[in-house]
């Protein structure tokens, strides 16, 4: 018998994760609509036409123009290139949706699998906590919390992660939970596998799953709520080019100049569609049943 | 003959039900294996699982060489899961779906550190073929295990801590039976190749009666009758291993009519001082509903009857009609 | 009774079951012996009509007193299934409404399957004094009975509907050894008293000894043997045959220790 090496089954398993990802059209369109936007936000400075725009600069006598060759989006109500800022603003919006999904993944999914997996007191101490949070309507707590701090989109980040994170350690716990009373988790205990390896190596992968599919479902979610506190004005400032912010700045004039609301509303929707396809997918991919046939 | 464990007097109880009822059980040092019969909730599966301390006991004492099993924590507990392992009937349930075949196989030895770190996969990789599974079963998903592979599986993760105790909770009753057989033998080589002790628990009295040198049989969390195989099982002299005999399946052998078909109507309430038996009993007379029996030699046996010796009278065709 | 003539069934363009030639006799029991993956279940389904559920195709031929039961539609096979051929399951209860008592279900199957009215009740005591159970058990609901009674529940249904022809998929082996000689007695009686013609599908050859009059032995969707119970239990001419009648632990037989 040849030496097993440990990197084989990693390969394995990735060229199998791989295959199955040809099999699934709408995750292949929605990383492929994630990664155009995460690109553009970061070759924003080159790609965008007046980068200027996106920062300071003001041209009150260029001032709502229409879409034309030279401003492709056309201008705002100061005279800014709108498709600059649109570019600009993809930085904004994922940064938010990333920091969100992290720091209410990490807190959701740490008290939930402990809570669920351990139980017991542990258990009724940790839920009684997340029910807490869960009581307060989470754009309600997130306005709240915006409006104590000074407005910005990383205080807006910050809010959106108080009120989120509980959704996560629900949705760990009822995992971790069943997976409590799986004969794996028998057989993690009689070889003597104390807490953090049971959870480490057999709760959290078994739970993770579908943690990460809302988690990408979500992300379009975050990027709607960024965009309502900032549309509250709770958010993101003036000048920056927040894609909620900017619809709100266009809202008074959506009749007499659609464009200025119109193409980041259009940002924000095929974002939280690209999340949408991919967590979709992942659902299906991450199932180690699929893709063997 | 000295018990490398032994059982005393062990009760357990699921919430406020008691399931188990006293049970005493000695398993020698190996090679040997002990049997422990019984059907559905007579109790045997909760006994292992107490033993491996996954369900708490509510009275009796448990000792593993020397040490009182039921109050071990700590380090003491770990070294005691070491030395005391059991294979699972449910292989698929048993296994993680999302780790791969070698990786649980190296998670014992890598909670024990028993083996250092570069050897674990050599070493995991050999218990596999050990147990006759193929190199490419390594980087398998138990999903894409059979019934036998998997059941293999589990068996090379519980040798990979090398104990002196395996538990074998049902292990090849979800399993055809050429893949039983080859289960079996498995478990024969190891035993005599690593002078295994074994627990085996099973409802099939024929696996028993090919692996154990003992056999205990468990009725209603009670203990009917224990002694050595040769004797218990293939001349019972407890009424319920009777019945339990007369209902097995034999090559060639068509049998009529078999067994009494009990009705559907609910039992009679026992007194809690009854026989366990009693109310399937078809020799039970007032004093088995009044004084539960104990164990007492009969016949180079250990039997709990008080009519054992009115059973030898008690022909296959008493239990027939219905 | 049925006639079975070159059956086929396939995924595909693989084979899972092939079976030459098998009749179920009225008053007699057809054993199929198999392990996994052996076709003996696909072979059932097919005989019930249901291969197109999993999503087989069937060719060949099954008969059933005369009438070609291949092509029928699912509306005939409707009137078919039950009356005529009816099916017995590993795990019962499992396939009970948990929401249902017993006596309902039996009722309504009764019912559904066109027995009149006034008939239902005596039809359904005496089914169950046929397979030992009492009447109260009608009352309950399925977790609130053991898998043996359960199971004897089915074939009492399976009784009262009066079905020509019983197909048992592996119905003791989810039992206890005693539940199951309890099983095994009243699926006797059922073939003794109304002559049922009935194909009983186990792993377990030595079950299928207890009760078959005659044996078909299926390995890899082909059969290896076929034959009088006494004859292929005895002298299997098959090296498969032997190979599971070696496998077959006995009480007596090889000994570790």
């Amino acid at each position: 018998m040849s030496r097993p090496t440990a990197s084989r089954p990693a390969r394995g398993r990735l060229t199998a994760r791989l295959h199955r990802l040809q099999r699934q059209p709408l995750l292949t369109i929605g990383l492929v609509m994630a990664t155009i936007m995460v690109a553009t936000g970061l070759l924003a400075p080159w790609l965008a036409p007046f980068p200027a725009d996106a920062i300071s600069a003001t041209h009150p006598s260029a001032a709502l123009l229409p879409p034309s060759s030279e401003h492709w989006f056309g201008t705002d109500g100061i005279g800014r290139d709108i498709l600059s800022r649109v570019l600009y603003g993809s930085r904004i919006s994922l940064a938010i949706a990333l920091f969100v999904v992290t720091v209410a993944g990490v807190v959701g999914l740490t008290v939930g699998l402990v809570a669920g997996y351990v139980g017991g007191k542990a258990d009724a101490l940790l839920m009684r906590v997340t029910d807490v949070f869960l009581a307060f309507p989470a754009l309600l707590l997130a306005v709240a919390l915006a409006a104590v701090l000074t407005p910005s989109a990383s205080h807006a980040a910050v809010a959106i992660s108080v009120t989120w994170w509980p959704w996560y350690a629900r949705l760990a716990r009822a995992q971790a939970a069943s997976i409590r009373t799986q004969g794996y988790a028998d057989a993690a205990r009689v070889i003597g596998a104390g807490w953090v390896r049971q959870l480490a190596r057999h709760v959290l992968p078994n739970a993770a799953t579908s943690v990460f599919v809302q988690m990408s479902l979500d992300a379009a979610g975050i990027i709607l709520t960024a965009a309502t506190l900032s549309y509250l004005g709770l958010g993101a400032q003036d000048p920056s080019p927040e894609w909620g912010l900017m619809v709100s700045q266009g809202q008074g004039m959506a009749t007499t100049a659609w464009w200025v609301v119109t193409f980041p509303g259009l940002a924000i929707l095929l974002l939280a569609a690209a999340f949408n396809f991919i967590g979709d997918g992942l659902q299906t991919v991450l199932d180690p049943k699929r893709g063997h046939r | 003959m000295s018990a490398l464990l032994s059982v005393e007097g062990l009760r357990i109880a699921y919430g406020q039900t008691p399931v188990v009822h006293g049970v005493d059980l000695d398993v020698p040092v190996g090679p040997y294996g002990v049997g422990l019969i019984g059907e559905s909730g007579s109790g045997k599966t909760t006994i292992a699982r107490t033993l491996v301390r996954l369900h708490r006991a509510s009275a009796g004492s448990v000792t593993f060489d020397g040490r009182d099993v039921l109050a071990l924590r700590g380090r003491d507990l770990a070294r005691y899961r070491r030395e005391v392992q059991i294979v699972f009937q449910d292989g698929d349930g048993a296994l993680d779906p999302r780790m791969p075949v070698l990786a649980q196989v190296v998670e014992p030895l890598a909670v024990h550190r028993s083996v250092p770190r570069s050897a674990r996969q050599e070493r995991a990789a050999s218990l596999l073929a050990e147990v006759g599974l193929p190199e490419e079963v390594m980087t398998h998903y138990r999903h894409q295990l059979s019934g036998g592979q998997r059941q293999r599986v589990l068996i090379a993760r519980a040798l990979a801590l090398e104990p002196r105790l395996l538990i074998l909770d049902e292990p090849t009753s979800a399993l055809d039976v050429t893949v039983q057989d080859r289960v079996l033998a498995l478990v024969e080589r190891l035993r005599e190749q690593r002078g295994l002790a074994y627990l085996l628990i099973s409802h099939n009295l024929a696996v028993v009666d090919r692996l154990c040198e003992t056999s205990v049989v468990l009725y209603g969390g009670v203990v009917m009758e224990r002694g050595p195989t040769a004797r218990v099982l293939t001349s019972p002299r407890h009424p319920y291993t009777r019945a339990l005999r007369a209902a097995v399946p034999e090559l060639g052998v068509q049998r009529i009519p078999l067994t009494r078909v009990s009705s559907g109507a609910p039992e009679r309430a026992r007194a809690a001082s009854a026989c366990a038996y009693v109310d399937r009993c078809p020799l039970a007379v007032a004093r088995c509903r009044t004084e539960a029996p104990v164990l007492r030699p009969y016949d180079g046996r250990e039997v709990a009857c008080h009519r054992a010796e009115e059973a030898d009278n008690l022909a296959v065709d008493g239990l027939a009609t219905g | 009774m049925i006639r079975i003539r070159d059956l086929r069934v396939e995924y595909g363009d693989r084979t899972v079951a092939h079976v030459p030639e098998l009749d179920l006799e009225p008053g007699s029991v057809t054993g199929v012996a198999g392990e996994s993956g052996s076709g003996k279940s696909q072979t059932a389904l097919a005989v019930m009509g249901l291969s197109r559920y999993a999503g087989a195709t069937v060719s060949g031929s099954i008969t059933l007193d005369g009438e070609e039961l291949l092509g029928k539609s699912e509306r005939q096979w409707r009137q078919i299934r039950g009356r005529r051929v009816a099916m017995i399951m590993q795990s019962p209860r499992a396939a009970l409404n948990p929401t249902m008592r017993l006596g309902t279900v039996f009722a309504r199957t009764l019912r559904l399957h066109g027995v009149p009215r006034r008939e239902v009740a005596a039809r359904m005591s005496a089914a169950l004094e046929e397979v030992v159970l009492s009447p109260a058990i009608l009352g309950r609901y399925p977790h609130q009975v053991s898998g043996g009674q359960a199971q004897r529940f089915a074939i009492a249904i399976v009784s009262a509907l009066r079905a020509k022809v019983v197909i048992a998929d592996e119905p003791t082996s989810a039992l206890d050894v005693t539940v199951q000689a309890e099983v095994i007695e009243v699926l006797r009686r059922l073939r003794d008293v109304h002559g049922t013609a009935l194909m009983f599908i186990s792993h377990d050859l030595a079950v299928i000894g207890e009760l078959a009059d005659a044996v078909i032995v299926m390995r890899r969707g082909q059969v290896v043997e076929s034959g009088p119970t006494a004859q292929v239990l005895h002298d299997p001419q098959a090296a498969y045959t032997a190979e599971l009648l070696a496998a077959v632990p006995v009480i007596g037989g090889r000994r570790t220790t």
